[in-house]
């Protein structure tokens, strides 16, 4: 049985009233589906832990940069420990989950590279025998993809022989700099495939968006306004639509019916107290940790193992993207400080699977600047490239200037993301310990790198000394797994046909709970191994045209 | 029993005993000079102001340093004490590269605004560079039909 979805003129929701749907998470996901509800006439609640970006706090462009940046804007909410974070148990993962609460979601410290989706990505089960095909194509998907680089304002070169042929992007690239030039150097050398990067970062006035200035520290907030975040491509616009985006407000559980339909979220406000917010539909976009969570936290005794759960796979198959990364020194300057940061050139060499490396599916490559002296002097920070049980002596004292003397303005570095296949193995579930700040139990991570993925990550850090090598590299030094790289949180309530074998369908809705959506990564079989965040604005507005086109049929509480 | 109180400024003998550890993590190296020739008390303060998160490690570490040589009281710090250690190790080096006359050495303008023409045609488009991978053609694999 069915009702009819009441559609309104899409005025502003009052507090307790019901409204057409609720979202969950103010981030790339939910601000499209934000926004195209909104402007098809439904009410729309958002529901965001975290608050507005305040871009004078973002300290790019002043001299405390990276002192200030590696605690306020660590991409890990451990370590950052914002009011609006919640923190993340990582005794059990070999890499550490990244994310940031708040209005433009993760994206908010993301490098703003952006990257479709190759056909193979859809087809793995096809074409190499594991993992699952999507229920959709690359050719399916594309049109929505082509849609949002307009809404977000993508820069590009288009052409690349790596993808088929697709338009132009909406704005030129951005430049590649010395430090992309390098790094040509050696590709071409090899005669290995490289792109001049595309990113969410315009080179000229885009909306709402600013020139980039190439200041370099996109990764902790573009101060310059010049790196595209929702927080000002969709939500302003959304807002102005009549959406009641609620921040600083703490999902706590999804409420149900006695028929087991969503029946609106309950949430702590801002001020600590305990409320409702009704809706016909909820639509989770909280990532790959956050929306698991908040269904595990769900349970009740019609759905005792968590809500949506009845196939037993949310919060199964976690997909991170291990990743490596390359820091090669050249004798003469490359001004590395200088971004975009962003990738000024990304290669697909090792993209498509060849067995015969002794491992199925591959990686991207992108190519980006050092960042500042303290970030490649090794003593502080992440310390990446640091062996932990090394002697304080052998990085400071004369050994500070000479490493910084090498490294920096003379460095680029290789990004290397490798495609991580889905195993129930790696999952999110509740810490049985620890809380967030209003006492809700925090996600906890269970993630080994695979066998594949550790082969994969091997044979890539060989071809990349290869590269820089090839580029005159003095120096390189090398990091795989990084730890503090989880930034593709993917495949922990994966889309499928059959309700035994996955959460959601194809459209995002959860087999178990027909009202209740989830457009976020989470929704991914596989994980192929670029950068998410374009395909996962591309699904969200597939799911929410469908949702728009299907509301005379779907299915509400009574 | 109380916490211990962290010190609401830099005393004198601790500046002192952080300039002995300063010198001995960042010592001269033509041209580069010695942590204490540009490492002022003020910059130190105000970098401590905008970590308020290490400023209660980065006193005990002084605390625990005090009246020692700095290698055996570093030593220390970074085997038995490592968040003390890293309080009083980034403090130091981000006063040192925060410094202007050291930026000047190295090359470094900071995290600078440069203005480009979006519009000109990029190098790698007009000196061939593009053209060997535009050779080699397609590399994707199609969606299986």
């Amino acid at each position: 049985m069915t009702t009819e979805t009441s559609v309104k003129t899409s005025p502003r929701s009052k507090r307790g009233e019901e409204v057409d749907v609720a979202i969950i998470g103010a981030g790339p996901a939910g601000a499209v589906a934000a926004l195209h509800l909104a402007r098809a006439g439904f009410s729309v609640a958002v529901l965001e832990q975290g608050d507005w970006p305040d871009y004078n706090a973002y300290a790019g462009a002043r001299p405390e940069w990276e002192l200030v940046s590696q605690k306020y804007w660590h991409p890990n909410p451990n370590v950052r420990d914002r009011q609006g974070d919640y923190p993340i148990d990582n005794s059990d993962t070999a890499v550490n989950p990244l994310m940031f609460a708040g209005v433009g979601g993760s994206a908010t410290l993301y490098g703003a590279q952006w990257m479709h989706l190759l056909p193979s990505d859809f087809r793995v089960r096809s074409l190499d025998g594991v993992a699952d095909d999507w229920p959709y194509t690359y050719e399916d998907l594309l049109p929505y993809q082509l849609r949002i680089e307009k809404e977000v304002g993508i820069s590009g070169l288009a052409g690349d022989p790596a993808y088929p042929p697709r338009p132009a992007y909406p704005l030129p690239p951005t430049p590649i700099g010395s430090v992309g030039m390098r790094g040509i150097q050696g590709m071409n050398e090899l005669g290995w495939h490289w792109w001049p990067g595309s990113n969410a970062i315009p080179p000229e006035k885009y909306g709402n968006l600013n020139p980039c200035v190439r200041r370099g520290t996109c990764l902790t907030g573009c101060p310059e306004a010049a790196k595209s975040t929702t927080d000002r491509s969709h939500w302003p616009e959304a807002v102005k639509n009549g959406v009641n985006l609620m921040t600083n407000t703490r999902a706590k559980r999804i409420e149900t019916d006695e028929r087991g339909r969503a029946t609106g979220v309950l949430y702590v406000d801002r001020n600590g107290r305990e409320r409702v917010q009704k809706a016909k539909t909820v639509i989770l976009c909280a990532n790959g940790v956050g929306t698991p969570r908040l269904l595990l936290l769900s349970e009740s005794g019609r759905a005792p193992g968590g809500l949506a759960n009845s196939s037993g796979l949310v919060g199964k198959r976690l997909m991170m993207h291990p990743f490596a990364s390359v820091l090669a020194s050249f004798e003469d300057p490359l001004d590395s400080w200088r971004g975009p940061f962003g990738q000024q050139i990304y290669s697909l060499e090792f993209y498509e699977t060849d067995a015969s490396r002794g491992f199925l599916r591959g990686s991207k490559w992108n190519c980006m600047p050092s960042g500042g002296p303290l970030g490649v002097s090794g003593v502080v920070g992440s310390k990446v490239y640091v062996a932990e049980e090394g002697r304080f002596q052998d990085l400071w004292g004369d050994a500070l200037h000479q490493n910084v003397r090498k490294r920096f303005g003379h460095s680029l570095i290789w990004g290397i993301v490798c495609e991580d296949l889905p195993e129930e193995s790696n999952y999110v579930t509740l810490s049985s310990d620890l809380v967030d700040s209003d006492g809700i139990p925090a996600p906890k991570i269970v993630y080994k790198v695979s066998e594949n993925s550790r082969r994969l990550l091997e044979f890539n850090i060989d071809r990349c000394v290869e590269s820089v090598r090839a580029a005159g590299a003095i120096e390189w030094l090398l990091s795989y797994p990084v730890r503090e790289s989880g930034w593709h949180l993917l495949g922990t309530c994966v889309m499928g046909e059959k309700a035994e074998s996955s959460v959601v369908d194809q459209w995002g809705r959860c087999h178990d709970v027909p009202n209740l959506y989830i457009m976020d990564g989470s929704t991914f079989p596989t994980s192929g191994a670029v950068n998410p965040t374009a395909t996962v604005m591309a699904v969200a507005l597939r799911n929410t045209e469908r949702l728009i086109q299907e509301r005379r049929s779907q299915e509400t509480p009574l | 029993m109380s916490e211990p109180r962290i010190p609401l400024e830099l005393s004198e003998a601790a500046m002192a005993t952080f300039l002995a550890l300063a010198d001995f993590l960042i010592p001269a190296s033509p041209p580069m000079p010695v942590f204490s020739a540009v490492g002022r008390r003020e910059a130190v303060e105000q970098n401590l102001l905008f970590r308020p998160d290490i400023r209660e490690a980065f006193f005990r570490g002084l605390a625990k340093a005090s009246g020692k040589p700095p290698e055996p009281a570093l030593e220390e710090l970074s085997t038995g004490d490592g968040e003390a250690f890293s309080a009083i190790g980034l403090i130091a080096v981000a006063t040192y590269y925060m410094t202007p006359s050291i930026r000047a050495l190295i090359g470094y303008p900071g995290q600078e605004s440069v203005t480009y023409d979006a519009d000109a045609i990029p190098p790698y488009l007009l000196n061939g560079m593009l053209e060997p991978v535009m050779a080699r053609g397609k590399r994707y694999r199609s969606t299986p039909r």
